[in-house]
């Protein structure tokens, strides 16, 4: 079954989650919150674990 | 990172630069094969081969990984992830994220691949932190 690509559609793989990024561009900024979507085929290891790594990654 | 087996979740997203042309069919392909349960073992290959990414060779290496190669070919040419793809990459680019790798470690943000004791002393803080 084809799937056309469309940004709206969520896939009942994915789940949400959160992350409160503390990313500090500059200390005048506030931290970014950006809600991240996991493709669970894409993760590994427990959910609970207590450190979570995120890796935005290139393969070329 | 063997030693940190169940402390570590780790999550893979992509984040294919504009300039890197073959990148995008790539990141796709790696989920062509995630849905067959092969993402892991894919997505090694990729980083094996980079940067020969032209549709024969995403194709040969869904065989070398055990998938079927016609059915996995639909995938690649219905590009049946290129939605999830673009997903990925609005969430960098809204994290200002602009060059990889980049990692997000309990929130802190690592620019570049730290060399390995950097990466585990990291890690140690991040688990101590946790405590």
């Amino acid at each position: 079954m084809s799937r056309a690509p469309n940004p709206t559609r969520r896939s009942p793989r994915v789940y949400y989650i959160v992350f409160a990024c503390a990313l500090v561009f500059s200390a005048a900024e506030a931290p970014a919150q950006v809600e991240l979507t996991v493709a669970p085929f894409m993760a590994k290891g427990p959910a609970d674990a207590p450190v979570t790594i995120v890796d935005f990654s290139d393969y070329q | 990172m063997k030693e940190y087996d169940g402390r570590i979740r780790l999550i893979f997203k992509d984040r294919p630069l504009a300039g890197h042309a073959l990148a995008r069919p790539a990141h796709e392909a790696a989920r062509c094969a995630g849905a067959k349960g092969k993402y892991w073992e894919y997505h090694d290959l990729l980083f094996e081969a980079q940067p020969a990414f032209e549709r024969a060779d995403l194709l040969l290496y869904a065989g070398e990984v055990g998938l079927d190669r016609a059915e996995f070919a639909r995938c690649l040419d219905e590009r049946r992830f290129a939605a999830d793809v673009e997903a990925d990459v609005r969430q960098a680019v809204a994290l200002g994220i602009m060059r990889t790798p980049t990692l997000l470690v309990n929130g802190r943000r690592i620019e570049g691949a730290p060399p390995l004791e950097e990466f585990r002393s990291i890690v140690e803080q991040a688990l101590r932190e946790r405590r």
